[in-house]
Order: C-alpha cells, then structure tokens, then sequence
C-alpha cells in the first residue's frame, strides 16, 4: 500500500548478475522513453497549450478571475494522460486495496491491539535508521554532500546514543532531519524521465524510473544480506507491517477523497516524487 | 519632550504600511485561524458534531470554497455551465472538500503546527506549515490571495507536494472527458469507498 518506501528482495547470489543485465536494459528503456517524451504525464513538463472552446459566458469578470490563476494551473488537457498500462494497473490497484481490506487492515489492527503506538514509532525508527545507507548513497550521488553528512551524523549518534536508532536523538535534541533519498529520485536528478505508470503488487504505485530504481537500493539495503532468505523476507513484511499499522487511517481517509481511485493513486503519486526530485 | 513624542507618534504612523505588508497580513491572519482549530480540536468537552461545526465556522472565513471550485474546473468546463450546474457543483464539491479536511483533522488531532514564514510569489502569498504528528512530519503549503473587500483567503493547499486543486482538477477532467456533467455529479454525490 505504501509505494513511497523500497522492496527489499533477496536474492541467491547467481541471480545477481541477470539482474545487474537486467538493469542495464531497462535504463536503457527508460533513457529512450526520456529521449522521445512522449509522456504527457510528467508535470515538469508543462503540457501543451490548447485552444480552448470560448464560451458565451455572461459573467464578464470570470476571464479576469482565471486569469489571475493561470500561471498556477494549467489548461485542462484534451488527450488521454499517456498511460499504456492502464488495464493492468488497474486492476493491480483494485487487488492492492482488496488486500489492505482483508489482509493487512485485520493483520494491523490486532497488531496495534498488541503493541501500543510508541512502540511501534520506535520499531519504525529502529528500521529507518538500519536503511541509512540508501539515504546516505542517494545522497552523495545527487551531489547533496552536506545532507550525506547530516545523515552520517544521524546515524552514528542513533545507532549509539538512541540504543541502536530505536531512539532519535539526533532530530529531538540536534533538529538534524533524516533526508530521505532513493535511486528513483537519484534517477530523477539526472532526468530521467518517470516512464510509464506501474502498480506494483503489494507494494502500490511506481514507474518505470522508480521501478529501475529499487534495484539498486535493495543493494544498499541491509536486510538483503541476511543469509536466509527466508528470514529476510519475513524481516521485511514485518518492517512493512509496522508502518501500515501507523498509517491505516492515512490510506482510508485519502481512499475516500478518490472519485477514481487508481488515476488519483497514480496522480498523487507522480506528483508527489516530482516534488521530493525538485528538493 | 513634546517634539520626541510627535517623532515618536510620526515613526509609528509611517511605520504602520512597512509592518502591514502582505507577508505578516498573512502570517497573522493563518496563523490565528489555524491556532483557533486547534484550539477546538483539543477542547475535548465537545460533541463531535459540535466541534466539526465550530471549526467549519472557522475556516469558512479562511478558504475561497467558492473559487476554489471554480479553479478545480477550470476555463475549459467552467464558463460553459449553466448557473444551476454551477451552484449544484460547487455545493457538492464544497461539502466534500469540508468532509474531507474534517476527516484529515481527526488523523492529526493533538498535533503541534509549525508555522514558517509566509513567501510572497507575485500577488499572493504561500505560507508552509508543518504538522508534527509522532515522529512524522507533514508539509502542509497555504496558498492565499487577496480579495478587495475579504481580505486574504486559502484557495489551495499542498500536502507533501501534491496540490489539492491540481488533484481535483486531473479527476474531474477524467470523469468530464469520458462522461457529462450529470456523471460528475452522481460521483460527487456517491463517493467510491464509502
């Protein structure tokens, strides 16, 4: 449900280097995807403007008043929003919310049941100071050294002083921010264009840039080193259920502001990585 | 003595369009409306019913609903509507938009606001605030024009980057191109989810 944060997938060691081919491929596709822009979506690209129909408006101050707003909004556009995979991310969004419903709401719930939320918030900090290495890579790739070293600094001071980063000391008595960064907005910082809509499984929205993404960031991620698989799978469905658990009613509520859930899903989403790109 | 006083009385005069330029306009006016939801928020003798109606009192007085249901149609759709449409619509886009930021309240409640300072941009004027809720924080971006007689007035908001107008916008476009004016209304009046 929460697509903002990254898979971690483990994988045998001989399959690593597929995927590193695999990769290399898709980079490849979404550098070609960049190169023809043919994306209608992307909102750092103003769309085109189109003529729009003039009305017989008796309300002659009206012109006025848009106008006033123009540079802000853009016109409405007439085409389709460029979306090849809108029969298949449909229905992934459709059974993403089915498994909120029946699995991860229930699951949650009797989880909050049993351990209360600062408990929680603690587990989800104790996770997000083991996944530094995302952040500080991400970081030092996009060029923002003085965030790499704040984020340095977070970790070291967590990892001590906040007993192995259950506590955040850094923020609570230094104001140092976490900042976060991934591969998909590293991606981003050097142009590469979104790419096509896709929702993942499980997961929710993401595009190609973003999917490509993840890849490297499971690198970078500790959780893929450990050697069972099988735990670090558990490990990570448990790290995913923390934080649903504290943002069940988030989902519901914005579920609720959707006419249409997937386009205003794949809205939200697209927009709110172009803004966390633009920082 | 007396000429210090009328320097003193001058300087303040003169003093006064400085210190009421838009930018603390705005800080003191959101401010005070927001420091007063919050205020009702954490009065816990209230009904609910009771408190949802004090604070829809207060930000009645602080968002453009009217406007800001023009701008989420836009001058493609917006101009061509009929009067009755345009009232039909912008009282059910109003209502929604009210029960929604009514049921983001109840996620956040107990909350701190952080206020920072208001940037002007052209005519208007963007204040950012974020909301302190556990150890995450929320970006929250007012953004305020300046009516004649009203005064300054929210007609969008940012939360986390993502502008509430620019996401009706792309939804209602959606429904208007595949469908009519009555097809927005039914969703409007029959929201998925609930």
């Amino acid at each position: 449900m929460n697509g903002f944060d990254l898979v971690d997938i483990t994988l045998p060691k001989n399959d690593r280097y597929n995927l590193l081919l695999l990769i290399a491929i898709l980079l490849l596709m979404v550098s070609c995807a960049g190169a023809k822009k043919p994306i209608l979506f992307d909102p750092m690209q103003p769309s085109p403007a189109i003529p729009l129909p003039v009305a017989q408006s008796q309300d002659i101050g009206l012109e006025d008043e848009f106008d006033d707003f123009s540079d802000e909004f853009e016109p409405l556009p007439d085409q389709k929003v460029y979306d090849p995979f809108s029969g298949y991310n449909r229905s992934m969004t459709s059974f993403n919310d089915k498994v909120f419903d029946w699995i991860i709401d229930p699951v949650s719930r009797g989880y909050n049941f049993i351990v209360p939320k600062g408990g929680r918030v603690a587990i989800n900090r104790f996770f997000k100071n083991l996944f530094f290495p995302i952040r500080f890579v991400n970081n030092v790739l996009q060029l923002k050294y003085d965030k790499a070293v704040i984020e340095t600094l977070r970790f070291t001071m967590n990892t001590t002083v906040g007993l192995l980063g259950f506590f955040d000391p850094a923020e609570s008595w230094l104001n140092l921010e976490a900042y976060p960064e991934d591969f998909g907005q590293t991606l981003g910082f050097y142009g590469f264009g979104s790419g096509p809509h896709i929702v993942l499984p499980f997961l929710g929205p993401s595009n190609l840039r973003d999917f490509v993404g993840l890849v490297p960031d499971i690198y970078a991620t500790p959780l893929t080193y450990i050697p069972d698989t099988g735990l670090a799978f558990g490990v990570e469905s448990y790290r995913r259920l923390n934080i649903a658990s504290l943002q069940l009613e988030e989902y519901k509520s914005l579920r609720r502001d959707a006419l249409d859930l997937y386009t205003f899903l794949r809205d939200a989403y697209e927009r709110n990585r172009t803004a966390k790109i633009k920082e | 003595m007396k000429k210090a006083l009328i320097i003193f009385v001058s300087f303040l005069f003169f003093a006064q369009p400085a210190l009421a330029d838009d930018i603390t306009e705005v800080d003191v006016f959101l401010k005070g409306k927001l420091d007063h939801v919050m205020k009702i928020l954490q009065d816990k003798s209230l009904e609910k019913k009771e408190r949802n109606d004090k604070i829809i009192e207060v930000i009645d007085g602080a968002f453009d609903f009217s406007t800001m249901a023009k701008l989420t149609l836009g001058k493609k759709y917006w101009p061509g509507m009929t009067g009755a449409d345009r009232d039909r619509f912008t009282k059910l886009f109003v209502e929604r938009l009210k029960a929604s930021y009514l049921e983001k309240l109840d996620l956040y409640d107990n909350e701190k606001i952080i206020y920072r300072k208001p940037v002007q941009v052209k005519k208007k004027v963007r204040m950012m605030t974020e909301l302190v809720s556990g150890d995450n924080k929320i970006t929250m971006l007012y953004k305020l024009y300046k009516l004649k007689k009203a005064g300054w007035r929210v007609y969008d908001l940012e939360l986390e980057g993502v502008s509430l107008i620019t996401t009706y916008r792309s939804q209602f476009n959606e429904v208007l191109q595949n469908g009519t004016m009555n097809d927005l209304f039914a969703k409007l009046e029959r929201p998925e989810g609930l």
